[in-house]
């Protein structure tokens, strides 16, 4: 009889087990869902346990991964299906307007003029173009992000440049020489590095390729427009810089993502590299060949055009669904906080949302590039404001890869990816 | 098969009971929960309604939908076969009275015990074009000057999943068939050599027919399995380039990402429906093979 016991208590504590997994101590007031590295993780739980302590508002912290499409995944579950938490989270830039449109996030106008919180302090063009929804206000940039030209001082010193090139044309005479001088000692060098495999980077690229050309993503009486002779110049000078000019590597448009690049800049194998601001922090660090021998400029452009430089970054936000938003809101103010924003930029070399701490004295002696770094975010161009946005950039990650690789011609890239647009547009962009 | 008494009914059904209702929540409400999603505009930022096949007449216009299917179907009818083979090959060695044979079986079993996630990774650093192993061994024995950019091309990174498929998923085949290679009585072999048969003689009229039952088996097993490959392209192309390793599940959960679950949901159905029809065909052959012998 004893094994049959055994066997019966033992299913029902399975069974038991997997219901009670179900629920959720609701034990905190407010579910704070927060990723990114360990350490980014870990500084959040100090934070948030003083926060803690000052406002009596108990948090409970959900750990997300680092991975940006996992994150999103962590997030657009339980919205979808109305949850009551995470309460306050971190939303990519990307994201918002999908976020938004869906209905899950709370306006913030009302509780900011309450809590006299005044939005000039922040990037006037972040706010306005990316966390504005139809009007709403519904996020607030914790971090911002841009592109920049990464270069390599010494090297621009010894080859006889006096500083690092503003144009594109500039960019490719400097790194065919240098990129032959250096091949003699290391073979796998190359002039220019930047993200160009199949993935949301590449969209970014392109934006800034295409932007500094005075191209783009364009929007026009419901239409999304990409064939422009400008866009299709962009495209071509990408094409050219790995096919034609040989000075970005052949696996580019396979393999290039922020980290490889990174990776391959830092290693000292290449001259230019496009990236955003965290890798600056990488490459002064003690086990970096580059350490100390590393510049940041402002992306090049083509001749009639100006600098352009994708808007990225993180924005905080509160569920629409949430049983606790006055504590929600709290918790958001805690975080856009001078004080916080200004404690994430030192300790975790973030790169705040708020322009005031790129003025602040102690912050710009530890670092110094901030300085340059709001210019570049004062004037970064956000992608386009739209729920489907990801499926548009779906489409132009393909199509642009694609013509990359060589598959097809930039011109007949363009055209395709914008009839397959104008499918998307009119599929998601009723109502 | 008829005569059962009631009581044995009972009995009987009450054994499989907490199967059928396990099977039911985890499977069978799910299937029918994507399937009435599927008929839905479901979209996150949308008025949801119901718009019965529209999703599915979209699936029939849509490009990559079609460019996701063929691939998952060649990489099926590619990777299935190969795997087939090599499992088989490593059977009929491992199979052999050899010594450390113990220890030999553990070792082919380990590619199929690493997960498709970390196998993944690990393939993916094996062909990255600046310091892979691949491109190391090519430049190490002077067989290519410049390094090959594997998983560049389409072809290069079909080829390169069909390869670490089949490192991962061989070993699987080859224990199936090892555990029905050892239930053939070694009588029967032992009375055909005396009749003077020669291997490929005793191969043919002993092992294949009375393995075939244990074939079909692994081949259904891996057909499915194939069809729904997810996480080792997840990890190593991320279905590029340009899409060309766009699997049917990794096509399905882009629209999950991106808040479209209706059409999402009419991808997923479209692959059950393919899986389904694939495995009756295998049960229909396994009968009609077992009727045979």
């Amino acid at each position: 009889m004893m094994p049959r016991i055994l066997l019966v208590s033992l299913s029902a504590f399975l069974f038991l087990s997997l219901l009670g997994g179900c629920g959720r101590d609701r034990g905190a007031d407010v579910t704070f869902a927060v990723g990114g590295a360990p350490f980014e993780i870990e500084f959040w739980e100090e934070l948030i346990a003083e926060f803690e302590e000052e406002s009596g508002i108990s948090v409970d912290i959900l750990r997300q991964p680092t991975d940006t499409d996992l994150r999103r995944q962590g997030l657009v579950i339980p919205l979808n299906a109305g949850k009551s938490d995470p309460d306050v989270f971190f939303m990519d830039v990307a994201w918002l307007a999908q976020f938004a449109a869906s209905d899950w996030l709370e306006p913030l106008d009302r509780f900011l003029s309450q809590k006299k919180i005044d939005l000039d302090v922040f990037f006037t063009d972040v706010v306005n173009l990316a966390d504005r929804y139809e009007g709403n206000l519904v996020a607030l940039p914790v971090y911002v992000d841009g592109g920049l030209l990464y270069y390599r001082s010494d090297l621009l010193t010894r080859y006889g440049y006096r500083g690092p090139p503003r144009t594109w044309e500039e960019l490719v005479e400097c790194s065919r020489t240098i990129q032959e001088g250096e091949r003699a000692e290391n073979p796998g060098f190359y002039g220019f590095v930047w993200q160009g495999a199949q993935y949301e980077g590449l969209v970014c690229n392109f934006l800034e390729f295409a932007g500094s050309n005075g191209g783009g993503i364009g929007q026009a009486d419901g239409r999304i427009r990409l064939l422009s002779a400008e866009n299709r110049e962009a495209v071509r000078f990408m094409y050219d810089l790995i096919h034609r000019h040989r000075i970005s590597p052949p696996n580019t448009y396979t393999e290039m993502k922020e980290e490889e690049v990174r990776a391959s800049f830092q290693l000292g194998n290449a001259l230019f590299e496009r990236n955003w601001p965290y890798a600056w922090a990488l490459h002064q660090q003690d086990d970096s060949r580059v350490k100390g021998r590393v510049g940041i400029a402002p992306l090049p452009h083509f001749p009639s055009g100006r600098s352009a430089s994708t808007l990225g970054g993180w924005h905080v936000g509160v569920s629409r669904y949430s049983e606790a938003k006055q504590q929600s809101l709290e918790l958001l103010a805690f975080i856009v906080s001078y004080r916080t924003q200004k404690r994430l930029a030192l300790t975790l070399g973030w790169n705040p949302g708020r322009r005031d701490v790129y003025l602040d004295d102690e912050v710009l002696q530890e670092l110094p590039h901030l300085a340059d770094l709001r210019e570049v975010f004062e004037g970064a161009r956000p992608r386009p404001n739209l729920p489907y946005y990801t499926q548009i950039s779906d489409v132009i990650q393909r199509y642009v890869n694609a013509a990359l690789a060589g598959e097809t011609t930039p011109e007949a890239a363009l055209a395709e990816a914008e009839r397959e647009l104008a499918e998307v547009v009119e599929r998601y962009g009723q109502d | 098969m008829r005569g059962h008494t009631l009581s044995e009914l009972r009995e009987g059904y009450s054994f499989m009971l907490p199967l059928i209702v396990f099977l039911g929540c985890f499977v069978l409400l799910p299937v029918v929960g994507t399937f009435v999603t599927s008929v839905y505009q479901d979209v996150t930022f949308l008025e949801r309604k119901f718009i019965l096949f529209q999703n599915y007449r979209r699936l029939i216009g849509d490009a990559d939908f079609w460019r996701a299917l063929r691939f998952t179907l060649l990489f099926v009818a590619v990777s299935v076969p190969l795997e087939m083979l090599l499992g088989l090959s490593f059977a009929l060695l491992l199979n052999q009275s050899v010594p450390l044979r113990g220890l030999l079986r553990c070792c082919v079993l380990i590619p199929w015990a690493i997960p498709a996630a970390i196998s993944g990774r690990t393939w993916e650093l094996i062909y990255n074009y600046n310091y892979g192993l691949a491109n190391f061994l090519l430049a190490r024995f002077g067989l290519s000057d410049e390094p090959i950019n594997w998983l560049g091309s389409s072809a290069g990174a079909f080829a390169s999943v069909v390869l670490s498929d089949a490192w991962k998923t061989t070993p699987f085949i080859a224990i199936i068939l090892l555990a029905g290679l050892s239930v053939i009585p070694s009588e029967l072999y032992r009375q055909a050599k005396v009749d003077g048969a020669n291997f490929l003689y005793r191969f043919y009229r002993i092992t294949v027919p009375l393995l075939k039952p244990t074939i079909i088996v692994a081949l259904l097993f891996r057909t499915i399995d194939a069809l729904r490959i997810f996480d080792l392209i997840y990890v190593l192309t991320h279905g590029g380039p340009g899409g060309a390793t766009t699997s049917l599940s990794l096509y399905g959960y882009r629209y999950f990402l991106v808040g479209d679950f209706g059409y999402g949901s009419s991808i997923s159905v479209t692959l059950f429906v393919i899986a389904l029809v694939l495995a009756l065909i295998y049960v229909r052959l396994s009968r009609w093979s077992t009727e045979l012998t």
